[in-house]
């Protein structure tokens, strides 16, 4: 603190000296002691420098006054005060640094009124997670608002809206966004200041079109380090090379002269390209205005510190290229000007905010640790009382008033639609990103990186399209334009489990060439991958229990048939002219019986099949089978002959397999490559099914909604409607329930205010006789009725039996049904009757009791 | 098979009888027809069945080697007998005989289904190495003692029990009595065992039933210690020093020493040493294991490394021989083909060549590997004898300062003796040591000799049997590594030579 007052006091001090030089000045100047008219003078006097006559005004948005809290349009004294100090601040540093550019202190907000940078920072924590972190709140702040340049551009802005604001209207320029990215990443917890300084066009301007697209970016490939080999005391030692020495070395040396003349062609191409793409000379360039955001280390795990672009919400690093300069900082409890040389831009700038001699901080509450100052200076200032005095009032007044801004609110809403209208494009090095809000596109899209091959964006390379929420679990489609190869990746959980689809978008049918990968942890058959061309299938299987893992098929060309064309012959798969199964060793078995390959030639009739190796050998035994010739007859009885049969054993010492045994090895093989035959078809199917049902998802993409999300879920929202409905019916019922039965009662004496006794009881008597009429009439009602219904009976049975001869069948039973209904009802009469009756007393007596404790007898009862 | 006359006419197993079997029960139709021109080897039946033949007496199927599932039910059998060659079997019936007593069933120790239905059987013995037992039928047999049942306590994987038509399958507690002590049933009398009647039964004979666990129980610690003590003791044995943490040496010293007992007790100092021979054993033995480890693995490496080659060639040359046998095949000018056939040939002696160039290459990379090995050993060990020679010779120091100290307490105790001097009672075995000087001298010294006898021979021990054992591990080296597998490679790569050679000299004869 020390040396803050003591710094300070130096400014004070150069200052008054340079006033009484001046002589324009009177003494009063200094800060606090203004007088009114010197202060109302002052003002004036700032306006006038604030505002210097710009030849391109360009008109400035008006807002409605009405919206805003009073804050906005009205200074606390408090921060009137901070405003006069920020004032005299500027008045000394341009005073001192004479050719120094203005600083960015005192702008006026959108209700016109002038307020501190400082407070318009609103620190602020927003309910979603994605903005806890830095990064997730940058990119928020870079896609949800649009870019205002500044105008012109080597000036700064009038005005500094605030970002409740501008968070509302969605766009505004780069002091805007940084405020507002430094209110929410400060709310966050991060050290984080708005910087404003100068940068390059392309910065200033969001043009991204020289950069890469951070999405085209290659990830730093993980190189797995290369196990070292143990260097072993017993390995063996290399075979001698008998290769000359000599020979190698001009080898060698050769090969090393054509790499370097690669690289050579290499590095002049790469010059070229780069002195090609280079923009072009900036005539304002070190005099663009910008302003971003600075992330200083120590807080939140961050290990060092970094630049935060606004506009692209990407970090860059201390000495990033794309800034040449920094005029000053600041967050939301101090301002410091940058006193330190830009000319090399901002690399090797230090920001140890806390160093007075290359940050000069404009409120001595500074936090940051200070650099001590010596004893010696310790005593001048104690010597100098007054300017002390002084010091000591200044740093009373001068905290940092609340931030004046209204609290940032954001929907849930306007949170997922990220963008402005949920849409927003990016122009980048040969590439172009649209963004998509989610649930906004019909088929789920939420960005499409398409990629060029000129910088003019013209020249289609492919397409990458990213799709979110989609029922068929489609996330990734990549479609190359040049080879027409299409891409599309799933998440799990669809049938067959699909995870990846290439194909060729000319030749999307089956039996075409095509890789799909599937999610084979979730597949009953292990299957990994399953590779097609136009005559082969190869399939790729993991963990098996019969331990297979290769499968491949060449199909043959269709039998073309004459005659009329059958309607299943298109689903007949093609004839299979060879297969070839592969197995991992399994270990229960030996070696020479472990089959490691079978190769079904089915054209040739032969099963050939090569065993695993015995560990301690190099040559796999092998057999081959020729097929007895009625092996495809059904039921035939098959033949064997040894001709049949041809192996090589490796160890000639093993006993050669018995005939049975060999008869019965190739009946189990006939039973594989049946087996295999079917499976070969299902597999076919499998693809055309999943085809088909592309087919349809594309035709009718439809989105999954969460049940979580309750604004989309048209169901949950249903089912919530009708509770609603429910609960108001339920209220009315309830309220219906409550009504006054002496109402009508009192509307006949006409409603007094108050009743007398002998009102009271006529009003009872009269309401308990008017029930008792009503249930006595109801009873009535009900005799009536069944009298009714018991005549139109005898009738009935009267006509019926005069007539029943001359009736027919149809009639009869008419009449039965006719019986049956009328005995029911008359019996519901009765019953209702019965229960009538019963009821009756019962309500009567509720009445005279409901009527006994009613509020406006009671007191005569 | 129906008995045709109730009248029991014993049989005998034999060869006709099985011949026939067999082949009744053997492959059918077609590979039968073959399975009969060829002939079947007993040796090669999985399953035979012999029931309702009247066999008396289980016979002559010592040749059925490999089966797995005899069928012996329906006969009149009395003794179980001549199975203890069918060590695979797995499923045996011997259901409907006349057995008295369970027995001979020892070498069968894969058996998991073992039915004993409807014989005399009273009580259950004899099978303690049938630990695979899953299913076991003793129903209507003679078994009375529910005791007895304990027995089957020992089968962990006992999941299916018939004892149904038992005696005492008459007494009430019976079944609980049964799901109590063999809690691990399934089924028990062709019915599922239920938890609830489990848990009821359980509840029933808790006492005894804890008892018995815990009597298990600790019977299962005392054997595991047992067994973990032997492993121990194996593996300082392993590294010669057994016996050396202990006062075993000592001991032993004395064990043939019966004046020397007499006249000492246990010094420290020696079992100091003794522990440090022990140490320094364990750890050179520890040391010496990670020397053969490596040396194995390197070794291994070097072979894995050396047949992929091999692999690599051999696939390489596969390729090519397919594409030349394609090409052959789709010739039709003679000449070329004879050609092709001495290309073929060629590229055969090529690859011959080439794998057992590598062979060679092995052999003297393994060669060198091995010397250096042996030298290293050689090094190990003599250091290991060396320190253990320096330990004990302590010892023999030891031992040495000893008897002269107690040379001179015996002359000290021998002159008080005779001047009578001696204030102690001492006992009537050293008194009659201490008659005269030249006896207690001799009495001492032979002990001494005793003592330093023990050392030397414990040391001769050492040296020889560790000497032995390295002898013999560089011998099967040389023995296994080098001459073995360089003899079976190379017969090996001829076998595939010829093979390949003979394939080619076939197809030109059939072409021609």
């Amino acid at each position: 603190m020390d040396s803050s007052e003591m710094n300070e006091g130096e400014i004070h001090q150069i200052d008054s000296d340079d006033v009484i030089k001046e002589e324009d000045e009177t003494e009063n100047e200094e800060g606090e002691d203004l007088t009114e008219d010197a202060e109302a003078l002052k003002a004036e006097l700032a306006k006038i420098v604030v505002h210097p006559p710009s030849y391109e005004q360009s008109l400035m948005e008006e807002f409605d006054q009405a919206e805003f809290s009073p804050s906005y349009k009205d200074n606390l004294p408090k921060e009137n005060l901070v405003l006069q100090y920020a004032e005299n601040f500027r008045r000394q540093m341009v005073q001192l640094y004479r050719d120094r550019k203005p600083l960015f202190l005192n702008p006026v907000n959108e209700c016109g009124v002038e307020k501190f940078v400082c407070t318009t920072i609103r620190p602020t924590l927003l309910e979603f997670k994605e903005l806890y972190n830095w990064d997730g709140a940058a990119e928020f702040v870079a896609d949800y608002l649009n870019i205002e340049p500044l105008k012109p551009e080597y000036e700064l802005p009038k005005r500094l809206i605030s970002p409740s604001t501008v968070l509302k209207r969605q766009k505004g320029n780069c002091f805007e966004y940084s405020t507002l990215l430094c209110s929410l990443l400060i709310g966050a917890g991060y050290d984080a200041y708005v910087i404003s300084g100068y940068a390059t066009k392309e910065t200033c301007l969001a043009d991204e079109s020289r950069d890469i697209c951070p999405l085209l970016k290659k990830k730093e490939e993980v190189q797995e380090e290369a196990r070292k080999k143990e260097m072993k005391k017993y390995n063996v030692k290399p075979p001698r090379d008998l290769r000359s020495k000599f020979e190698l070395k001009q080898e060698a040396k050769k090969e090393a002269e054509k790499q370097a003349e690669k690289e050579k062609q290499r590095k002049e191409e790469e010059e070229r390209i780069a002195e090609l793409e280079k923009p072009p000379p900036d005539p304002y360039f070190g005099l663009r205005i910008h302003a971003w955001v600075l992330v200083l280390s120590g807080k939140r795990e961050v290990p060092e510190n970094f630049f935060i672009e606004p506009f692209t919400g990407l970090s860059h690093p201390m000495d990033s290229s794309n800034y040449l300069g920094i005029e000053s900082v600041w967050n939301n409890v101090n301002y410091w000007v940058n006193m330190q040389d830009c000319s090399e831009g901002v690399k090797g700038l230090s920001f140890d905010l806390g160093d007075s001699t290359v940050w000069e901080f404009m409120f001595p509450n500074n936090d940051k640790p200070l650099l001590k100052i010596p004893d010696a200076e310790d005593d001048l200032n104690d010597m100098d009382d007054d300017e002390d005095d002084e010091e000591h009032e200044v740093e009373k007044y001068l905290d940092m008033p609340p931030s004046w801004v209204d609290a940032l609110k954001l929907s849930h809403r306007d949170f997922q639609m990220r963008c402005p209208h949920g849409k927003k494009t990016k122009v980048y090095k040969r590439a172009k990103l649209e963004k998509f809000a989610h649930y906004l596109m019909k088929d789920g899209l939420i960005s499409r990186l398409s990629v060029y091959e000129d910088r003019e964006l013209t020249d289609l390379m492919k397409v990458h399209e990213y799709y979110a929420h989609r029922s068929d679990k489609l996330t990734q489609k990549l479609t190359n334009h040049r080879t027409g190869q299409v891409c599309e990746n799933f998440d799990p959980g669809r049938p067959r489990c699909l995870k990846e689809h290439q194909f060729k978008s000319s030749t999307p049918g089956p039996e075409n060439e095509r890789v799909m990968i599937f999610y084979h942890e979730a597949r009953v058959d292990g299957l990994v991958k399953r590779e097609e061309t136009q005559t082969e299938m190869t399939e790729e299987y993991s963990n098996r229990d019969d331990f297979l893992f290769y499968k491949y098929v060449e199909f043959g060309k269709r039998a073309k048939k004459f005659g009329p064309q059958e309607t299943s012959s298109a689903n007949k798969g093609r004839p299979i002219n060879k297969m070839i199964q592969k197995f991992h060793r399994n270990r229960n078995k030996p070696a020479n019986e472990d089959i490691a390959e079978i190769i079904f030639h089915v054209a040739e009739d032969k099963i050939h099949i090569s065993y695993h190796t015995e560990d301690v050998r190099i040559a796999a035994s092998t057999r081959e089978f020729l097929k007895p010739p009625n092996w495809d007859e059904k039921g035939a009885v098959l033949t064997f002959n040894p001709e049949m049969h041809q192996t090589f054993q490796v160890d000639p010492m093993l006993p050669m397999n018995k005939q049975v045994e060999l008869y019965e090895m190739l009946m189990e093989l006939l039973k594989a490559e049946e087996k295999c035959r079917n499976e070969v078809r299902d597999s076919q199917n499998e693809v055309r099914n999943i085809l088909d049902d592309r087919t349809k998802e594309e035709a009718a993409s439809e989105l999954d909604i969460s049940v979580y999300d309750t604004e989309r879920n048209e169901k949950a929202k249903k089912h919530r409607r009708e509770l609603e409905r429910q609960q108001l019916e339920e209220k009315m019922r309830k309220q219906e329930m409550d009504i006054d039965y002496l109402a009508p009662f009192l509307a006949k004496i006409g409603n007094p205010e108050k009743l007398s006794k002998q009102q009271a009881f006529s009003l009872k008597e009269e309401c308990l006789a008017d029930l008792k009429q009503r249930l006595i009439d109801k009873a009535n009602l009900i005799q009536a009725r069944f009298e009714k219904e018991s005549q139109e009976l005898e009738k009935k049975q009267a006509w019926y039996q005069q007539n029943q001869v001359s009736m027919g069948k149809e009639d009869e039973e008419e009449y039965l049904t006719y019986c049956k209904e009328a005995i029911f009802r008359i019996h519901i009469l009765d019953l209702r009757l019965t229960r009538h009756k019963e009821q009756a007393p019962h309500k009567y007596m509720q009445l005279e009791q409901k009527l006994r404790n009613d509020e406006r007898l009671s007191e005569f009862f | 098979m129906s008995r045709l006359y109730d009248t029991v006419e014993p049989a005998v197993i034999d060869e006709e009888m099985l011949k026939k079997a067999v082949e009744e029960q053997g492959p059918k139709e077609e590979a039968g027809k073959i399975a009969k021109q060829e002939g079947i080897d007993f040796g090669d039946v999985l399953s035979l069945r012999l029931d309702f033949l009247n066999i008396l007496k289980i016979d002559n199927l010592w040749e059925f080697t490999k089966l797995t599932k005899l069928q012996l039910d329906n006969n009149i059998i009395e003794k179980i007998e001549g199975l203890e060659s069918l060590v695979n079997l797995v499923w045996l019936d011997l259901s409907f005989n006349n057995i008295e007593v369970i027995d001979n069933l020892d070498s069968l120790t894969k058996l998991e289904d073992l039915t004993l239905y409807s014989n005399r059987i009273s009580t259950i013995e004899n099978m303690d190495s049938l630990l695979n037992l899953h299913v076991l039928s003793l129903g209507r047999n003679q078994l009375t003692d529910l005791e007895n049942l304990r027995y089957l306590r020992r089968f962990k994987n006992l999941k299916t029990l018939n004892l149904s038509d038992n005696p005492f399958c008459k007494q009430d507690e019976y079944k609980q009595y049964v799901i109590a002590f063999l809690s691990n049933l399934e089924f028990l009398d062709y019915r599922l065992v239920d938890q609830q009647s489990r848990d009821a039964a359980i509840e029933k004979y808790q006492v005894s039933r804890d008892e018995m666990l815990h009597n298990e129980k600790q019977a299962e610690i005392k054997k595991e210690d047992e067994t973990k003590r032997q492993q121990e003791l194996e593996k300082h044995k392993n590294a010669y020093v057994e016996l050396m943490n202990g006062p075993d040496l000592f001991e032993q010293m004395y064990a043939e020493d019966k004046e020397g007992q007499k006249l000492n007790e246990m010094p420290e100092k020696f079992m100091q040493i003794c522990t440090q021979i022990f140490d320094f054993g364990i750890a050179e033995h520890e040391k010496r294991e990670e020397e053969v480890k490596s040396f194995w693995e390197c070794v291994e490496e070097a072979k894995q490394d050396n047949k992929r080659l091999g692999m690599v060639h051999i696939d390489e040359f596969t390729e090519t021989k397919k594409r030349m046998l394609l090409e052959m095949s789709q010739m039709s000018d003679h000449k070329m083909v004879e050609q092709y056939a001495r290309d073929y040939n060629d590229k055969i002696q090529v690859l011959w060549d080439k794998l057992m160039g590598l062979e060679l290459q092995l052999v003297d990379q393994l060669e060198e590997v091995i010397k250096e090995f042996e030298r290293n050993m050689q090094d190990m060990v003599g250091t290991f004898v060396e320190n253990v020679q320096a330990l004990l010779s302590q010892c023999r120091d030891l031992e040495n300062n000893h008897h002269e100290k107690m040379m001179e307490i015996a002359i000290v105790t021998l002159e008080k003796v005779i001047k009578n001097e001696l204030d102690d009672e001492i006992s009537d075995d050293l008194k009659m040591l201490l008659v005269d000087k030249d006896t207690i001298i001799n009495a001492v010294s032979s002990s001494h000799d005793v003592h330093l006898l023990k050392i030397d021979n414990k040391e001769d021990d050492i040296v020889t049997r560790i000497n032995q054992s390295l002898k013999n591990l560089i011998e099967q080296i040389h023995q296994d590594e080098e001459i073995t597998r360089n003899r079976m490679r190379v017969s090996e790569i001829n076998n595939l030579i010829d093979h390949l050679r003979e394939e080619m000299d076939n197809l030109e004869v059939m072409q021609n």
